[in-house]
């Protein structure tokens, strides 16, 4: 008697629930997933022309996994993965913590810091690819140097990098700054009368109490950062003759698909990529039991 | 507080729906879209549709502008979803894709009522081929014709003491300027930037040489004129006096060029105007020069330019079809093609309406041999172009890159740029 | 002694605090900076090399160019609408969602959740033909609507608000439903209030990923006066190709409309402790 009175309870709170699930999964099959299930399907065929396929099984797997520069722009998304991802969520979360103590000036600091975002990408990497000019840049006549940031195959990636983070700390330190806020003042006044120090408020509350956060802004990041296209490609184009050192997947793709036309081997591009985004969040989803913090 | 937030939402609910349903026209006219990604031809284009709905009042035709990469883009997916804009330009890297698809309004007998070889009659052959499918049929209506000069600073010559390069001039005129300009001013010489039309394509076809064969199936990077051109072509970036294409990757030779630190580069005649808009400081500091003849070539005088042209296009099953075709039909007559040509911005296919582009500069007070554009056109080659493009323009583009950062020898390289275009070229006929 | 020590050390966090806030500061203005000054040279200058750091002769041409070859007050608009519609689809479907995800039982949970992720890890570029043939097929392209399509729903949204959602203790909402309330109002007034912050970030996050978004409003408008501030600015980059004071002075008159924007939601932050202090 009394469990079913219970199942009925649960039954009123799955229907909610479905009813609030309903506008976002419906829409995202239609918008997203349908497309990406057309994605799995046109790798398989050859692109004839204009939405027209020839079904013809494995080929631009075994074409597209025998080219050398396919596994170069999978370890240039790799590396630039490495470069920007740790370094720059550890940017933003000190942003973020700065940004939120009580400093003099924190709204126009914070201004600055979030000013990157509401720049067109355009002009931004209009902007730096002038700094980082080999010839006549700012960056070489201030460090003293001679490097071609953006022609020499060993820096350039390295620019992409600190462009890379330069325009995404406002993003990261946005949401982290929310994640900071939702963090009761209560906690800091309890551990100021213990007399903790501020490293271990630090470590045992604001790291435990942002890491929902954190984890949010990792996972984003490194996906985001494996689909990496716009940046690298306003920075470098495809005639600069450093593009394959720093060519990415997706910049790879939109070479294979919109440039060449050849839908069918760019949509295996797109599936590898999943796969390796796929990857690395099932392991950072494994992984988050250990440090991410939910429920205090 | 709650109850504004309703009335907020619900105003927001009204407004997204009338913005849903925008504006519909509904003053019982025809209304057309033209599509074209050159926003400097907004103008000269609105123009001629203005003429055509002079005599067409219960048509609207309006013109609308989307950047070159998202054009093409944004024109592929409107086919294959069958709503192309009702008129749009095409160019001849494309023309062949989607003619050959069937995607294009065949346009051959277009002017059957009034005269059959109206085209053969009024128009180039260059013109003419740019706009024909594969089977040889028309799929648009020329529009415009282009080639590509020598631009060069008059101030570095006269500083080297070197006379200003004129039809004579030769490879070897073109180094020596080079040399001297380079010793007695340090500004470098002409600017050898690694690029098909503005760059080793010209001197290929001087050389006696071609990119591709006369119908299209083959490469000629294997014949002995292409392959004298590209040595030299190449070489150029041995002399001090020319940047490596390292350089060219981060300063384009006309940034260089109107910066005042390179003297001579090649640049097609469709950016003229927009360069003298451009550098007012400049006018009357630089000019333009045929392109320098090869000395020795292996077949024919020596003299090339490369010309490409647009074209005017609708779709094949466009609801509009009908009176598409009637608009394209007026934009081919001389009328239209002179108001074209007369704001300076492009050349005119139309045989006999090309002096008001001339015009245009001279009335806009740039004094600019501009000429030089009409006296190439009698010794210029069709751009390079098959159906297989698309798929052989980057990898040829990474192989020469090799060659000219020195990881792959020029030779082994042209083997294997004529091995990729032979390549995609036999599979591009194979699928036909 | 050892309050003396404690001083400082509080002392040195505080001057390595502003020695990093000051250079970061440099590093994040320095462009600005350029683009400004470059906004206001004549086209030569701005190309010159090497390039000069003020305008030698100052001039507020490039503004008026601007000003003259796009229909601003449109854009302004176009771009205001559209991200007005992004931000209530995102908070108003992405709140519930995340919620369910976050604080309900329902069968199918992990499986739905997972077509969240999956969305997530999905480029954006395959999207595009899709969806514009979509916008095309329902006769709505150049329209505000098309210009909101692809932010109808959020994932990114869904799963940020879970996470929200998930640091918030299970029994706020258990006694407001021992209290009476059904499980929407329980959501509804009692919950989602707690989540003004992260529904703040979130806003500003849809809000600037939009402006920013630059292929589809290319893709799904053709007529400037439908076309929102990046796409226009796009437009303008093939009008002025080499012309970068005229872009430069594009993009800071774009920017316009997001510092605005900013200044208002920059209390929401602070406010934002406040209003969640109570848990």
């Amino acid at each position: 008697m009394k469990e079913q009175k219970l199942s009925a309870a649960a039954k009123r709170e799955q229907n909610w629930a479905w009813l609030m699930v309903a506008p976002t999964i419906v829409g995202l099959l239609a918008l997203n997933l349908w497309p990406f299930v057309q994605t799995i399907y046109t790798s398989f065929c050859e692109h004839l022309g204009f939405g027209h396929y020839r079904f013809n099984g494995v080929q631009n797997y075994i074409d597209v996994f025998s080219r050398p520069e396919f596994w170069k722009a999978t370890w240039n998304t790799i590396y630039f993965c490495i470069l920007t991802v740790p370094l720059g969520v550890f940017i933003a979360l000190l942003v973020a913590m700065l940004l939120n103590a009580k400093i003099k000036g924190r709204g126009f600091f914070r201004t600055v810091f979030f000013l990157p975002m509401i720049c067109a990408p355009a002009a931004v990497t209009m902007v730096w690819r002038w700094l980082f000019n080999g010839e006549y840049g700012i960056l070489n006549q201030l460090f003293g140097t001679s490097i071609s940031w953006l022609t020499d195959s060993k820096w350039v990636m390295l620019a992409c990098a600190v462009v890379a983070i330069w325009s995404n700390i406002g993003y990261d330190a946005v949401l982290l700054l929310s994640g900071l806020q939702n963090i009761s003042k209560s906690y800091y006044e309890a551990a100021e009368i213990d007399g903790t120090t501020k490293v271990k408020q630090f470590f045992q509350i604001t790291l435990p109490m942002v890491s929902p956060t954190l984890f949010v802004v990792l996972i984003m990041r490194l996906m985001a950062s494996v689909k990496v296209y716009d940046l690298i490609f306003m920075m470098v184009e495809d005639t600069n003759p450093a593009v394959t050192s720093v060519q990415s997947l997706m910049y790879l793709f939109y070479r294979e698909s919109f440039v060449a036309g050849s839908r069918g081997t760019g949509s295996v591009i797109v599936i590898w990529t999943v796969l390796i985004i796929g990857v690395v969040t099932v392991v950072q989803f494994l992984g988050q039991k250990k440090w991410v913090n939910y429920d205090v | 507080m709650r109850r504004i937030s309703r009335i907020t939402a619900v105003l927001l609910a009204a407004v997204l729906l009338l913005s849903l349903f925008g504006c519909g026209a509904s003053d019982g006219k025809t209304h057309l879209k033209f599509q074209i990604w050159d926003v400097a031809q907004r103008d000269s284009m609105q123009a001629i549709c203005d003429a055509y709905t002079a005599q067409n009042p219960d048509v609207v035709i309006e013109v609308q502008v989307t950047n070159w990469s998202e054009y093409w883009t944004k024109l592929e997916a409107a086919a294959e979803s069958n709503t192309m804009p009702d008129i749009f330009w095409m160019h001849t890297n494309q023309i062949l894709y989607y003619a050959d698809f069937g995607m294009l309004a065949d346009v051959t007998d277009l002017y059957a009522d009034v005269d059959p070889g109206f085209y053969q009659q009024h128009y180039s052959d260059i013109s003419i081929d740019n706009a024909k499918g594969s089977d040889g049929r028309m799929y648009g209506v020329p529009k415009d014709k282009d080639n590509i000069v020598l631009v060069y600073n008059k101030e570095m010559f006269d500083a080297a003491k070197v006379s200003y390069p004129d039809e004579s001039w030769t490879w070897d005129d073109l180094v020596e300027a080079s040399d001297k300009i380079y010793k007695a001013t340090g500004k470098w010489g002409y600017m050898a930037y690694n690029d098909e039309q503005l760059g080793y394509w010209p001197f290929v076809y001087q050389a006696g040489g071609y990119v591709l064969n006369d119908d299209k199936t083959a490469a000629g990077f294997d014949q002995p004129g292409t392959q004298k051109a590209m040595e030299f072509y190449v070489g150029l970036q041995q002399n001090d006096w020319c940047p490596d294409q390292t350089y060219f990757a981060e300063t384009q030779p006309g940034i260089a060029f109107f910066s005042e630190i390179g003297s001579m580069y090649l640049e097609g005649n469709w950016e003229l105007m927009n360069k003298c808009n451009s550098f007012p400081n400049l006018t009357g500091k630089w000019d333009i020069a045929p392109l320098p003849k090869c000395p020795d070539p292996v077949s024919g005088d020596g003299r090339a330019t490369i010309s490409n042209g647009l074209c005017y296009a609708t779709a094949a099953h466009g609801k509009t079809r009908d009176i598409a075709l009637d608009v394209l039909k007026f934009f081919g007559t001389e009328e239209a093609q002179r108001i074209a040509s007369s704001y300076g911005m492009a050349v005119s296919a139309y045989i006999g309406t090309e002096q008001p582009y001339y015009d245009a500069f001279k009335k806009a007070g740039y004094d600019i041999d501009i000429q030089v554009v009409e006296e190439q056109f009698a010794y210029s080659v069709q751009s390079v172009n098959n159906a297989a493009r698309p798929k052989w323009k980057a990898p040829v583009l990474d192989e020469l890159n090799k060659a000219y950062n020195g990881t792959q020898p020029l030779d082994v390289t042209l083997q294997r740029m004529q091995k990729i275009i032979n390549d995609a070229t036999a599979a591009n006929l194979a699928n036909r | 002694m050892k309050s003396a020590s404690l001083e400082q050390s509080k002392k040195i966090v505080k001057v390595l605090t502003y020695a990093f806030l000051a250079l970061g500061t440099i590093v994040m203005i320095f462009p600005f900076l350029w683009m400004i000054l470059t906004s206001s040279k004549t086209v030569p200058e701005s190309m010159q090399i090497p390039p000069t750091i003020l305008p030698k002769e100052f001039t507020l041409k490039n503004f008026s160019d601007v000003m003259q070859s796009l229909p601003f007050v449109n854009l302004y608009i176009n771009t205001g609408l559209m991200i007005l519609f992004r931000v209530i689809c995102a908070v108003v479907f992405s709140s519930m969602a995340g919620y369910a995800f976050a604080k309900l039982k329902f069968k199918y949970k992990n499986l739905l959740f997972g077509i969240v992720l999956v969305q997530m890890s999905l480029p954006s570029q395959i999207f595009i033909i899709p969806q514009y043939q979509m916008v095309a097929k329902l006769g709505a392209a150049n329209t505000i609507f098309a210009l909101v399509f692809p932010g109808l729903v959020s994932a990114f949204g869904t799963f940020f608000l879970r996470q929200a959602y998930m640091g918030i203790p299970t029994e706020i909402g258990e006694a407001a439903y021992l209290d009476g309330c059904n499980q929407w109002e329980s959501f509804y007034k009692v919950m989602f209030p707690l989540t003004s912050s992260s529904v703040a970030a979130l806003t500003v996050f849809t809000a600037v990923f939009a402006y920013g978004d630059l292929m589809w409003p290319q893709v799904v408008t053709s007529d400037v006066k439908m076309m929102t501030l990046s796409a226009g600015l796009a437009n303008l980059r093939g009008q002025f190709t080499t012309n970068f004071p005229v872009l430069m002075a594009g993009s800071l008159l774009a920017m316009l409309p997001m510092i605005v924007l900013y200044l208002i939601f920059q209390r929401q932050f602070i406010e934002g402790v406040a209003m969640t202090g109570g848990k």
